[in-house]
């Protein structure tokens, strides 16, 4: 009870701490434009009063949920038949880890010269890194199923294809969600590097999305409390993705750890 | 039965080059999607010349950089937070409110601090390993058989001790996967990094032949940022295999 | 009288009697309780006093959850009771020590270093070895692994040995510190049936069950199996579990050295059915609860 409190206390020491030294730096160089956290406060209340901020994260997040939903409808199916069939994963699996240690960004200026700079390329872009996680951990959590639950199905006679549905996909569903989740991290990271790149050599503007924004912040109007708006926002907006799937994974899948 | 799978492997590569070169011919638009056999040309071209060479070590040493800086930070952190609670509350919010920012969002205000050049890819690559070697440790530390520390203490074996020749050891395979995860995650930060604030390396290279619109030339560096990543995979895997053999089930995947 | 009775009164007279014995380990009124006074507490054991007599080998039996696990590791020094107190040579028990070595169950052997590696870590690392030379500790790793019969493996690592060597690695670096006693926590319990009997045997050649007392070491031993109990012990406390309570304390009085003989002696079996109709109650309970 009163160590729960001093828990929290104590870890809220040294953020405080940093906080406060860091005000005072500020304070100490004059310029509303160095970043410190009030004035880092008061262009947040900018930023999301005007309306900027959201419309960025929206355009951001729409791009990043269409791209993660077709890296998982192509790779959620493809890792469970990975995962069950040895000659298929055989025939896919050297294609996959071709290209896995290749990352998304390396992608982009291929995507830009195929698509261009707009949210089709964007989308690629995110749908390509999210295909990875979901894929290996589809295929994992499918391999992983105990060959005694498989055999415990054929003894009851169960089809090939019934087994896959009721034994395989309830089992891997566990490793499924952490690639989900794996997938939706990287998914995010990727679409605000891409949205930064087109922002850096398209010119900026054209793109939207909170990367270009933070890219506009640096090379046009040289805002750095902005800058450190959009960090913040970018690091809020990952662990609101990762905790959201973490409780729908639970409410799905009461029976798996998170 | 060892010959098959590496058959199957290039079998499945060839089927692949196949279905690409029909594409290829198809759309009939080396700007759009270049014959394999143009890639490979430029590919060759690019070795011969040493260009792509001269990008990838650039890029290599920077990751390399980054991982001893990183490392440098996170083992010595990640070993005080994992053995000592007290430490560790006041520790890990601070990094846990920084984690979920991605080394990618802080190139703006870095390439502010440090502007285009070397650094830059540096700083931003080192962040990106920092975490999950730190967080890896950790978790590495933690999970030591407490059994194991048991019976040292059992033979009366002093704490110090204890932490060198115990607990070190046993948290090595961790150590290492850490580092695995370390190397993949700053290895695609400098692709990114390169690609907006480098004057050099493979990240800058794709992006300046894409701009010359000579599609072959991207492609050639794309494949040798894929190739270099499996490698560099390979190689800590083989240095865990090497160095903490009984640890093999750790390294199925 | 039967041979149940005759033990049960052998067992009420070394419970009076232990109070005047002298006693190379004394637990006296050992009580371990976690959580909060009064609210949940559970109590793991309560009220436990037991004498341990110089060269003996005591074995603790008793269902899970009686506490054994606890007893041994308040010996060890790895756990402190909250009551009572545990002596060695009339000494408190204040934390671990090597003169009190111990055996774990899934042996905790150190898997980064050799078999040579791990029976010597304890010489190397610890106070066990003060005073010894590289030459007089190499000695001694040498002469102990061959005492365990593992001469030719030194320079394997665990995870390429079968759980009977990995037992008999454990064993010799528990003995390579020359310990005054020998805790050990369930240690055959890995084992499969055959390869446990097997262990058994060597464990009483290791242990010197042809030698006299004054020249062997204190053994504590904590086991499931009630034949296992039998055929190693000098005597046996039993345990009841819930809260941990020591039952009572049977004389094995079987001649030495035991061996297959042993255990189709009818003494054996008599010993073996008063040991299991004191703790079968307990043993049922806990696989309904």
């Amino acid at each position: 009870m009163s160590d729960g409190t001093g828990r929290i206390a104590r870890g809220l020491a040294l953020p405080v701490a940093l906080l406060v030294v860091w005000q005072a730096w500020g304070v100490a160089s004059a310029s509303p434009r160095t970043p410190v956290p009030t004035h880092i406060v008061r262009a947040a209340i900018d930023l999301i009063g005007s309306g900027d901020l959201p419309l960025a994260i929206a355009q951001s997040l729409g791009r990043v949920f269409a791209g993660f939903a077709v890296a998982a409808v192509i790779a959620i199916p493809l890792g469970l038949a990975m995962g069950a069939s040895r000659a298929v994963e055989r025939n896919v699996d050297p294609v996959v880890e071709s290209f896995r240690p290749i990352a998304a960004i390396a992608i982009l200026p291929l995507a830009i010269l195929w698509l261009g700079t707009g949210t089709p390329a964007a989308v690629l872009i995110v749908a390509y890194a999210a295909f990875f996680p979901i894929v290996v951990n589809t295929v994992a959590g499918a391999k992983r199923i105990s060959p005694t639950l498989l055999r415990a199905a054929a003894t009851m006679g169960l089809s090939r294809f019934a087994t896959m549905r009721t034994v395989i996909v309830p089992g891997a569903l566990p490793a499924i969600g952490v690639g989900l989740r794996i997938g939706m991290g990287v998914a995010w990271t990727a679409i605000v590097a891409a949205e930064l790149a087109v922002g850096a050599k398209a010119g900026g503007g054209g793109s939207g999305g909170i990367g270009a924004m933070m890219f506009i912040f640096y090379a046009y109007s040289i805002e750095l409390n902005r800058i450190v708006v959009c960090m913040i926002a970018v690091g809020l907006v990952a662990l609101v993705l990762d905790r959201g799937l973490r409780a729908m994974m639970r409410r799905l899948m009461p029976w798996s750890a998170p | 039965m060892q010959l098959r799978p590496a058959l199957v492997y290039v079998r499945t590569m060839a089927v692949f080059v196949a279905v690409w070169w029909l594409v290829s011919a198809w759309t009939a638009n080396t700007v759009l999607l270049p014959s394999p056999r143009v890639v490979f040309e430029a590919l060759v071209d690019l070795a011969r010349d040493l260009e792509l060479f001269q990008h990838a070590g650039i890029s290599l040493g920077r990751m390399i950089v980054s991982l001893v800086v990183a490392c440098a930070l996170a083992l010595p952190l990640g070993f005080a937070m994992g053995l000592r609670r007290g430490f560790d509350e006041v520790v890990d919010p601070t990094l846990e409110l920084l984690r979920p920012i991605s080394g990618i969002a802080w190139i703006p205000l870095a390439l502010f601090i440090f502007g285009v050049g070397n650094a830059l890819p540096v700083f931003i690559m080192t962040y990106a390993a920092f975490f999950p070697i730190l967080l890896g440790t950790v978790a590495g530390v933690r999970g030591v058989d407490r059994r194991l520390v048991d019976a040292a203490r059992t033979m009366g074996v002093p704490r110090r001790t204890i932490v060198m020749r115990v607990v070190l050891p046993s948290a090595l395979p961790a150590l290492l996967v850490a580092l695995r995860l370390g190397v993949a995650s700053s290895w695609t930060a400098v692709i990114a990094a390169e690609l907006i604030g480098a004057p050099s390396g493979l990240g800058y290279a794709v992006e300046w032949y894409r701009e010359l619109l000579m599609t072959p030339q991207v492609m050639s560096f794309i494949a040798m940022i894929g190739v270099l990543g499996y490698a560099c995979d390979r190689t800590v895997r083989a240095v865990a295999q090497r160095f903490t053999p009984w640890a093999a089930d750790e390294w199925a995947r | 009288m039967s041979a149940a009775a005759s033990a049960r009164g052998d067992a009420q007279r070394r419970i009076d009697e232990q109070h005047t014995s002298s006693a190379k380990l004394r637990l006296q009124h050992i009580a371990k309780r976690f959580g909060v006074q009064g609210v949940a507490q559970t109590v793991a054991v309560e009220d436990f006093t037991l004498d341990v007599a110089p060269g003996e080998f005591l074995v603790i039996v008793g269902p899970s959850g009686c506490g054994k696990t606890t007893i041994l590791n308040v010996l060890a020094g790895l756990e402190q009771p909250s009551a009572g107190r545990a002596l060695i040579d009339e000494r408190p028990i204040a934390g671990p020590g090597p003169e009190r070595g111990v055996m774990f169950q899934d042996y905790a052997l150190f898997p980064w270093q050799t078999v040579w590696g791990n029976v010597e870590f304890g010489l190397r690392h610890g106070p066990a070895g003060d005073g010894l030379d590289a030459a007089a500790r190499s000695d001694r790793v040498r002469s102990t692994i061959e005492l365990v019969g593992l001469t030719g493996s030194e320079q394997k690592y665990p995870h390429q040995l079968s759980g009977g060597m990995r037992q008999r690695v454990a064993l010799a670096r528990l003995i390579a510190n020359e310990p005054q006693v020998l805790l050990m926590d369930e240690p055959l319990a890995a084992l499969d049936a055959q390869t446990r009997l097997i262990l058994q045997d060597e464990l009483l050649r290791i242990w010197g069950q042809d030698r006299s007392a004054a020249e062997r070491r204190t053994v504590v031993f904590i086991t499931h199996a009630i034949d296992e109990a039998v055929f190693l012990a000098d005597r046996v406390a039993v345990m009841t579990a819930h809260p941990g309570r020591l039952k009572a304390i049977i004389d094995v009085a079987l001649p030495r050295p035991r061996n297959d003989a042993t255990r189709a002696d009818p003494q054996f079996q008599a010993l073996c059915q008063h040991i299991w109709s004191l703790i079968r109650d307990e043993a049922y309970r806990a696989t309904v609860a």
